[in-house]
């Protein structure tokens, strides 16, 4: 499964219950529709350390990183890459 | 009398004596005081309400949060400001138990400028909702005269002035944000800049940050979470300008207090309040001593009682009580509320502490059950109520525990179930019914809830 079906699958079960939404559209600002709050963003770090084996640091967590599901999976690739 | 005069005077005041300094900084919008009072005097003009009248107001921190309340109280009407994160069922609740005659969610507009209504010093101004271990919020109405009350002795306490800027990036709808942010701010002709609804706020925090900078903010009241937040970000930061910061709504753990002060060298003072009576005290001492909340704003009086009611010795540990003008003069509905909260003058904090030989209090403690979701209060009663009728769940006790992410207090339910259910599900249930911050992060199952001989839930048996 690619990065962004994996992150959408995980936001839709893990992080949206009860908010009605059953698709997340890659460019949805996460942040905006407050699917990623507090508790939100820190379950989806654990989840990606834990899936893609890598290392969000403090300066990792910025709107930039984090507002969409394309930003995330753009996130991530620059980790495996190096070059985040 | 100065401090009986109507909330709304305070911003007529700012306006007539400093009409061209900055009142609000909102993203690139600077308004001036003597725009913001044109706003506010059109705001007032487009209310249909008449006075007395409940008014909702559910909008988040922006300058129409502030346009919108300083206008219904020019109104002559109560403001009811409520979480714009609240569920459907949640404003319905607060808005039939206050019985608000119209609800306020964007600027008044429309309206020609309108005088403002005459109203008693001792007219409500503001319906707040306190949690309190009972399952429901309680309404607490407090009139004109205590909030200036509060506001006026909160801004002696720290000598806020005009020179001040106050970066507010707490919510305005919170006793906190209102006094010690909005009304502080526009009583000392101060300039308030406010961060936008900063959720979530770990991602914000660079932009905290640069803009505590840029404005040169000088006072900076906030939770501990976020003073944590801000002492682990990864960079930046300037913050020079501050000359206080206030720390409130849950205790300041030691390490973010040393995180915050190494890195940025401004101490961190802690406040002492809550919904019914605003701030009550503030440590301002040279040296903030830690785990002092302060001395007694003026007026208040802070006293620690004893189980059987017995008012205790300087030291002594006890339930805090207090009294002062600004304090509500009682929760709106059944006495019985009353009877326990209120006694003799004072109000019954629900929570510990003691005084020392300076008169300063500390808190140790709380009596009451509430848990503390990054500065917003849970009663966990509530969150019982809601999963308590969920047909798979027999029993069900909610208790706060730590984050394994952040460290900080969330919320776990312990469940008995009636047969098949899963943690999804429930949370999914409470989703539907409850503000973001309330619906459990956990839910634990288990066969049985563990109780005393005396049949009460051994609470401290399902902290793990």
């Amino acid at each position: 499964m690619s990065v962004t079906a994996d992150v959408e699958q995980f936001i839709i079960s893990e992080l949206s219950q009860g908010r009605d939404i059953t698709t997340i559209d890659p460019g949805d600002n996460l942040l905006a529709k407050g699917i990623v709050d507090s508790h939100g963003v820190m379950e989806l770090v654990a989840f990606l350390e834990e899936r893609y084996g890598i290392s969000v640091r403090d300066e990792d967590l910025t709107p930039e990183n984090f507002e969409s599901v394309a930003r995330i999976d753009e996130f991530v690739a620059r980790k495996q890459d190096g070059r985040g | 009398m100065l401090a009986q005069a109507p909330v709304t005077e305070l911003l007529d005041s700012a306006a007539a004596a400093h009409p061209d300094r900055t009142a609000l900084v909102h993203a690139d919008e600077r308004i001036s005081y003597a725009e913001l009072a044109e706003r506010v005097e059109r705001a007032a003009g487009a209310l249909a309400v008449a006075p007395g009248d409940a008014v909702g107001l559910v909008l988040p921190n922006g300058p129409e949060f502030v346009v919108a309340f300083l206008a219904i109280l020019r109104a002559g009407a109560v403001a009811v400001p409520l979480n714009p994160a609240f569920k459907q069922a949640e404003r319905e609740f607060h808005f039939r138990e206050s019985g608000v005659a119209a609800v306020v969610t964007e600027e008044p507009a429309g309206g020609g400028a309108a005088p403002a209504v005459a109203r008693d010093a001792d007219a409500d101004a503001v319906f707040q909702y306190s949690s309190g271990s009972t399952g429901r919020p309680k309404r607490v109405p407090r009139t004109h005269a205590q909030l200036r009350a509060e506001v006026d002795a909160y801004v002696r306490a720290t000598g806020m002035g005009p020179g001040d800027v106050v970066f507010c990036a707490i919510p305005l709808h919170h006793t906190y944000g209102m006094g010690c942010c909005l009304l502080a701010s526009v009583h000392a002709g101060s300039t308030l800049v406010l961060f936008d609804q900063p959720s979530p706020l770990v991602l914000q925090r660079g932009r905290a940050l640069e803009l505590i900078e840029r404005e040169r903010a000088t006072v900076f009241p906030a939770v501990p979470y976020t003073f944590r937040l801000l002492a682990d970000a990864p960079e930046g930061g300037d913050l020079s300008s501050l000359r206080l910061c206030i720390s409130a709504a849950a205790k300041l753990p030691r390490a973010t207090l040393r995180a915050f002060e190494g890195r940025f060298r401004v101490p961190v003072r802690e406040l002492y309040g809550c919904t019914e009576a605003g701030a009550v005290t503030v440590d301002m001492s040279a040296r903030p001593e830690p785990g002092s909340v302060g001395l007694p704003l003026d007026g208040v009086e802070v006293r620690i009682v004893g189980a059987e009611g017995e008012l205790l010795d300087t030291g002594r540990v006890g339930e805090i009580h207090f009294r002062g003008p600004g304090m509500t003069a009682g929760y709106a509905g059944p006495g019985d509320l009353n009877r326990d909260a209120f006694r003799d003058g004072f109000f019954a904090s629900g929570d510990r502490g003691r005084l020392d030989d300076e008169g300063r209090l500390h808190v140790t403690g709380r009596e009451k059950l509430l848990i503390d979701v990054r500065g917003d209060k849970v009663d966990p009663i509530e969150v019982e109520d809601v999963l308590a009728v969920h047909p798979k769940v027999e029993q069900v006790v909610v208790v706060g525990v730590p984050s394994d992410a952040d460290g900080e207090e969330h919320v776990k339910a312990v469940v008995v179930p009636a047969g098949e259910c899963g943690e999804r599900e429930l949370i999914r249930y409470c989703r539907e019914r409850l503000a973001d911050y309330k619906v459990p992060a956990r839910v634990e199952f288990r066969d049985e809830i563990p109780l005393s001989a005396a049949g009460k839930v051994l609470r401290k048996y399902l902290l793990d």
